[in-house]
């Protein structure tokens, strides 16, 4: 061990150990040097796995993977019997917008409404939310923090879990609208409160309806009269309905799908699914479109008592089968940092450990216009995990270290801290 | 006066002369009445044709087998008609008049404005009796005469108790003259109904307030009685006439609406235990667990309850259907037919449908196989059994009341009823003319030929009819007809009669006769005789519909099985055997089952005979795994959460074996969980342990080894800090008051237990002078937990509740067996050890709420390391099928060893529910309660390949394949079944299959409305 190994050992070793509170969680500066990470078992996702390669890191890049790299300015990190994989990516969650969720002073999910586009995770995403250092400690550097709500709730946006404000925070990508689909109305015994939910469906839908349509209206007038009077709300829409956004439609049953489809092919916006349960059934409909999914129940069960007992952990693997692109949510919170477990839930049903790998990473990235991110790719972001083993599988993943954008990230965290100061009872 | 009003009282003045006078002359009228020539159904299966029915006043005078009537009669002849007793529908509200509703009380509402000395509960009205508010009510009557219907058993349907029902018949008369039996059944319901109390919110508040109601009523009268002997020595009980009328309640008998099967079942087993008659309103799935059912000897009153056809009509539709609907839907019209196979006695009624779809409905039935025997018995002997009436009714006998139905054809196959006779007097139901709707055969001008005639069921539709000659239909026009004439025309020249023919026809106990007038103005006389009507068909022996596609398997849903599965002797070799015991992991093991038990654990046994050997080698082999803390299976609310105290309610009552999450949760190798009661109150309900034994019944899930427990709860879920606004006044709002309430009801629990010891102790001589403390099903409960007879698992969170309920115990000198979830556990680790409380706690869970934001992922680390017995449990039916991955993250988080992360969910949780002796480990002698997976069992990747309980292999991997497969070609036949069938036979009542939601410990859910009330 060089005594620049051994430095950085100790630093690891005291910020892991430290009991200092959330606040003392100091986000990582920007290294002085390179990083020179030595030997490890570098999962690249787009180019297989290597064994004993190095990886070296410079402006928050990844700069060369290769074996016996040298760089003699370079901090370098030993990772024999370690493994590197791109830092995951929790898509569809409502980090940094909530902070105990039956707390409602601290919940900043979603408004009041169904035609809210203009409303932008950015305005109330807290980077020093409590939840997020217990995320990342899970080997996440990114996350999709998401508004919720009915119908057009708002956009969301990509942040790196390691940051001073949001504007630190913000990783480049395409412009991510939130439509809700109305939920399918259900059959009950009383068939006045069938045919009411029947009622309440339609006119929901109606109003989604009327919402694009009242959009697509003004992006034809502004176009064609410049003094059109702002509506804050269609103005919101203008770079989707120019291609330069993506319509993230929640929807699991075929219905809602189908129907969200053809509201996405009537405007031409680029399509994504969220939840997807059913999307597997549609594969003709959505590649026409070009449409992605993000498939949010790999720990849920069944959605209908028939279905196979295993279908929620089965259908990535049927969106494989049926081509569709899609890449693994975990739609939640706290709970967000089993997003690798969900992925990993997928492997004995269909996928390879890569494919539920790239899934949760690249897929991922890729999904958002995320353009270098999710793959350890020279020229990518420096955004990687290091772990003792598997990286998916609780029984195995050790987070050792945590880098985003070449930035070694404090992994201590709240439940660490309490953790060790009940230690020392 | 003006103009106006001048005329208006005119009006007042000329409406009231054109009305009947009320006659002041006695009425003297003669009422022997003879209706002749009849086929008379005097009973199921006894028929008497060509005879005479002899009525006078209201009732049957004579049975005449001759036709020789007493001249003094006066004759209706019937000729080519029957006569059935009028039916009897022995559950039924009508004629009931009610006072108008008051308000109704916002929720939550703990006691109720008691006027009088009633029940305390609002939904017993046991003192009811409904014969005191008999009023007829003709036109709602007409809903039943229609169909056949004479009389009924009847009560105001409202509540737990519902009080004693009467019966009475559909006559307009005074309520005097139709109640025929003033003090029928007393009603029952598990559904509370309109009462504005909160209690019982569920199912199981229900079961438990009428068990308490039950003994309650036997102390009450028992007292009474004491008090009657020992005038001096007895002091009476504060007075409650609801109590005082189940006095009898034995030889009174109750008729029970249960609502579905599971519940049905229950209210079998309910009455059963109280020693009373199995009498139950049927749910219409009876065949899905007949034999169940049989065993308690039960007789029933079946609605036709059948479902409308799923809507199949587009994809997503269809996909939403179940095959438990499918089933239904092609199984229910049959229902009846395996409930006479059962040899259960059953009447029918029309409750629950509407009125016209009565006799469609039983006509189905009948096409199932329903013989006409058995539909008929179910409508009148076996009914007025069922009312309490069959010295009166039900039969055609002298002495019984007049009530008949008088049909044209069998009313079973393709007949009408044309009218019914209320005590003695005839309400027609069709026109008269359609006594002439029927085939003829008629000689006239050396011709015969035949003639149809179509006659009008209401005097809206008009009368059609043609001859038939050879291959030739020869229309007949201008149709008029009374009862027995007949006038009709017709164009006759192809038949060699030229011009048009004009018919005079009139029936006689002959047959017909009439004239016809030729185009000539000649007449020729005309004969014939009745071909269709005087032979009714009779029911089909041999049912058409019987080819069912939908398969008879228990639970009657996907995945349910055809048979159970049977006790297999088995070598399972060369596995790595983790046996959660001493011996650790073990390596190329062989373990021997028999008898459903570990019979032997060794290296290379050899395989003794009739043994079937697994090849194991690869795979791993476990116990099966045990869930501390769960919610699955269970009927009617997991919160019992009105009273800040219900620990007399019990999930045992109601559990649910149709859940599918006993089978999906099997398939992640559980074998074997604990059903708790919800965390809505600091003192909850009663724990029952199953066993995941997919295709049992209820009562063969329950795991009866496992010691008793109860659920208590702590924190923001039982001082209702999440409930909303309105549910602010129960105490205790705060976590001082939880402590408080605690103690107040463990003093009163120990208070009842010494007065109730006491006098258990008296000598019977001073028993019988000495008032008996009432037994309190909840103060005994209590009493148990006190005594440490009973486990409390407590849901806990935060230090201080934690730490405040151990000292509580210690006080009170009973251990606490399991804190569940205790995600601060760790914060008080060394006193959960000193206490010897177990731990039960997630994997992971934090910041749902503001208690667990100090919850961590090293809280079970940190627990067992401080030596606290600590399981991992799911309280969530998902999560509860990966339990193994969730005993894993303790590996991830706090390096935790894989052996004794495999532990906290196998030997430890079966140590908090007292089973450790019987299962949760791989040792000889233990159950043989296994898992077989395919990787390291605490992997993400790892599956179960088979599943045992008891060496029962009750999940196998490959069979699940097969089934699915089954499923989806099941349900595909069946959906072009629905697609296949006529519109009638496609109609019928919304599904009652509503699935309810899945419990967590924080759902609270009003039962009764089926609403999810409000989150905690």
């Amino acid at each position: 061990m060089n005594i620049i190994q051994r430095t950085l050992f100790l630093t690891l070793l005291s910020t892991c150990c430290s009991t200092a509170f959330a606040y003392d969680m100091v986000p990582a500066a920007k290294p002085q040097a390179a990083t020179l990470l030595k030997n490890a078992t570098v999962h690249t996702v787009l180019n297989g796995t290597l064994p004993h390669t190095d990886l070296l890191l410079e402006n928050g890049k990844i700069k060369a993977i290769g074996s016996h790299l040298t760089d003699a300015s370079a901090t370098v990190v030993d990772l024999t019997d370690k493994h590197v994989y791109p830092g995951l990516i929790a898509l569809d969650t409502t980090l940094g917008l909530t902070e105990i969720s039956m707390v409602r002073s601290t919940n900043d999910t979603s408004d009041v409404g169904d035609d809210n586009p203009q409303l932008l995770a950015a305005a109330a995403y807290n980077p020093d939310s409590e939840l997020l250092p217990t995320v990342r400690a899970n080997g996440i550097t990114h996350a999709q923090s998401t508004p919720r709500g009915d119908g057009l709730a708002g956009q969301s946006v990509l942040v790196n879990l390691d940051a001073w404000t949001i504007e630190d925070a913000t990783h480049a990508a395409t412009a991510q609208y939130h439509l809700y689909w109305p939920e399918l109305p259900r059959v009950y015994a009383d068939s006045e409160r069938t045919k009411k939910a029947a009622e309440a469906y339609q006119q929901a839908v109606k109003r989604i309806k009327q919402h694009f349509n009242a959009a697509y209206r003004y992006q034809l007038s502004i176009t064609g009269k410049p003094h059109q009077k702002e509506d804050i709300r269609w103005q919101a829409l203008e770079p989707l309905f120019k291609g330069n956004g993506k319509l993230f439609v929640h929807a699991d049953q075929q219905q809602a799908i189908e129907e969200a489809a053809a509201l996405a092919r009537q405007y031409q916006l680029p399509l994504v699914i969220v939840g997807g349960y059913d999307a597997w059934r549609l594969a003709d409909m959505l590649n026409e479109l070009h449409a992605a999914v993000i498939y949010t129940h790999c720990l849920d069960l069944p959605e209908r008592t028939d279905d196979p007992i295993a279908q929620a952990f089965k259908i990535p693997g049927l969106l494989k089968k049926v081509g569709i692109p899609f890449a693994i949510g975990f739609s939640d919170d706290w709970d967000s940092r089993n997003l690798p477990l969900a992925a990993a839930q997928t492997v004995a049903w269909g996928l390879t450990q890569e494919e539920a790998l790239k899934a949760i990473t690249y897929d991922a990235a890729q999904l958002l216009g995320a353009n270098g991110l999710g793959a350890i790719v020279e020229g990518y972001d420096a955004s990687l995990v290091v772990s003792d083993g598997d990286i998916l599988d609780p029984m195995t993943s050790k987070i050792d270290a945590l880098y985003i954008d070449g930035r070694q990230v404090d992994l201590n965290n709240r439940h660490r801290q309490l953790y060790q100061k009940y230690l020392k009872r | 006066m003006n103009y106006k009003t001048f005329t208006a009282g005119l009006c007042t003045l000329a409406c009231l002369t054109t009305q009947a006078g009320e006659s002041q002359l006695t009425d003297n009228t003669p009422t022997l009445t003879a209706l002749t020539h009849a086929t008379l159904i005097l009973a199921p299966g006894s028929e008497l044709s060509n005879a005479t029915l002899l009525l006078e006043n209201n009732r049957i005078k004579a049975i005449l087998p001759e036709n020789n009537i007493p001249q003094n009669a006066f004759e209706i002849n019937l000729s080519g008609l029957r006569i059935y007793p009028g039916f009897i529908d022995p559950y039924a509200e009508y004629g009931i008049e009610l006072p108008q509703n008051s308000a109704k009380a916002q929720p939550p509402v703990y006691n109720i404005k008691r006027i009088g000395g009633n029940a305390a509960n609002g939904a017993i009205h046991a003192e009811k009796e409904w014969f005191s508010k008999v009023y007829p009510d003709p036109k709602a009557a007409e809903n039943w005469m229609n169909n056949g219907f004479t009389s009924v058993q009847s009560a105001h349907l409202d509540g737990i108790f519902q009080g004693t029902a009467v019966t009475l018949s559909l006559a307009d008369k005074k309520a005097n003259e139709i109640i025929y039996n003033a003090r029928g059944k007393q009603f029952m319901a598990f559904n509370k109904g309109s009462s504005p109390q909160d209690y019982p919110t569920s199912l199981m508040g229900s079961i438990a307030l009428i068990r308490q109601t039950f003994s309650d009523a036997r102390w009450y009268n028992d007292s009474l009685a004491k008090v009657k002997d020992y005038p001096d020595d007895v002091k009476a009980p504060d007075f409650n006439i609801a109590l005082e009328r189940l006095r009898n309640i034995k030889e009174q008998g109750v008729i029970f609406n249960s609502g579905n099967l599971n519940s049905e079942l229950r209210a079998a087993k309910l009455l059963k235990q109280q020693g009373l008659k199995v009498q139950l309103l049927g749910s219409g799935e009876e065949y899905a667990r007949i034999s169940e059912l049989a065993a308690y000897h039960p007789q029933l009153i079946l609605p036709l309850n059948f479902p409308a056809a799923p809507d199949v009509s587009n994809e997503t539709a269809a996909a939403n259907v179940t095959l438990s609907e499918l089933r239904h839907w092609e199984r229910a019209p049959a229902n009846p037919v395996a409930v006479a196979a059962a040899n259960i006695p059953f009447a029918l009624t029309q409750h629950g449908i509407e009125a016209n779809a009565f006799w469609p409905r039983l006509k189905m039935a009948v096409a199932a196989g329903l013989t006409e025997k058995q539909a008929l018995t179910a409508l009148t002997t076996q009914a007025a059994e069922l009312a309490g009436i069959a010295n009166v009714a039900g039969k055609l006998a002298p002495g019984y009341m007049a009530d008949l139905v008088i049909t044209q054809g069998n009313p079973f196959v393709d007949g009408k009823i044309v009218s019914v006779w209320l005590q003695g007097k005839e309400h027609a139901l069709r026109p008269k003319s359609y006594r002439w709707h029927g085939d003829y055969k008629l000689r006239f001008a050396q011709m015969e030929l035949d003639l149809s005639l179509t006659m009008p069921d209401s005097t809206a539709d008009k009368s059609r009819g043609s001859f038939i000659s050879g291959d030739k239909e020869l229309a007949i026009t201008a149709i008029d007809a009374d009862e027995q004439r007949l006038n009709f025309t017709s164009d006759l020249s192809s038949a060699g009669l030229p011009g048009i023919s004009r018919f005079t026809l009139w029936r006689d106990n002959e047959g017909i006769r009439g004239r016809l007038l030729l185009a000539d103005g000649k007449v020729e006389p005309v004969n014939g005789q009745i071909v269709a009507m005087p032979t009714p068909a009779t029911a089909h022996e041999t049912p058409k519909d019987v080819n069912y596609l939908g398969h008879q398997v228990t639970p009657i849903q996907a995945f349910g099985v055809d048979s159970l599965p049977v006790t297999e002797k088995l070598h399972i070799q060369n596995a790595t055997v983790w046996t959660s015991a001493a011996a650790g992991i073990l390596q190329h093991t062989d373990v021997l089952i028999a008898n459903g038990k570990i019979e032997r654990i060794g290296q290379q046994l050899a395989t003794p005979s009739h043994y079937q050997v697994i090849d194991a080698n690869g795979k791993y082999l476990t116990a099966g795994i045990i869930d501390e803390h769960s919610h699955i299976a269970i009927n009617g609310g997991v919160n019992e959460g009105s009273e800040a105290v219900t620990a007399e309610v019990r999930i045992g009552d109601v559990i649910d074996p149709n859940a599918i999450a006993i089978y999906r949760s099997l398939a992640g190798g559980v074998t074997t969980a604990n059903l708790l009661h919800g965390s809505a109150n600091p003192i909850g309900g009663q724990a029952q342990v199953i066993q995941l034994r997919w295709g049992e019944t209820a009562e063969g899930l329950k795991f009866k080894e496992a010691n008793k427990g109860i659920k208590f709860a702590l924190g923001e879920n039982v001082k209702q800090s999440n409930w909303g606004e309105n549910y602010n006044k129960r105490f205790p709002q705060s976590r001082m008051g939880v402590q408080t309430l605690f103690t107040d009801t463990f003093n009163a629990a120990l208070d009842y237990d010494a007065r109730r010891q006491e006098y258990a102790e008296l000598r019977s001589r001073d028993k019988r002078k000495t008032l008996e403390p009432r037994p309190d099903y909840r103060m005994e409960t209590v009493a148990e937990v006190v005594k440490g007879e009973r486990d409390v698992h407590i849901h806990s969170y935060v230090q201080s509740e934690i730490l405040m309920f151990m000292r509580l115990a210690e006080a009170y000198d009973f251990k606490v067996k399991t804190f569940t979830h205790v995600l601060e556990g760790y914060k008080v680790a060394p006193e959960l050890a000193a206490h010897g409380a177990g731990a039960s706690t997630f994997a992971d869970w934090w910041a749902y709420k503001f208690e667990v934001y100090d919850a961590i992922p090293q809280n079970a680390c940190l627990l067992q390391q401080h030596g606290v017995l600590t399981s991992i449990n799911s309280d969530d039916n998902e999560m509860q099928r990966r339990l193994n991955q969730e005993a894993a993250k303790s590996i991830k988080y706090c390096n935790m060893s894989a052996e004794d992360a495999w532990k906290m969910v196998t030997i430890n949780p079966a140590k908090q529910l007292g089973v450790d002796d019987v299962t949760g480990s791989i040792e000889v002698g233990k159950q043989a309660d296994l898992v077989l997976w395919d990787h390291n069992p605490l992997s993400a990747y790892a599956k179960t390949e088979a599943v045992w309980i008891n060496g029962k292999r009750y999940f196998d991997r490959q069979q699940d394949a097969q089934k699915t497969q089954a499923i989806a070609e099941e349900r595909e036949a069946l959906i072009q079944k629905v697609l296949h069938s006529s519109e009638e036979r496609k109609r019928g009542e919304q599904s009652a299959l509503e699935q309810e939601p899945m419990w967590h410990c924080d759902t609270e859910y009003n039962a009764w409305n089926r609403q999810k009330e409000h989150a905690l």
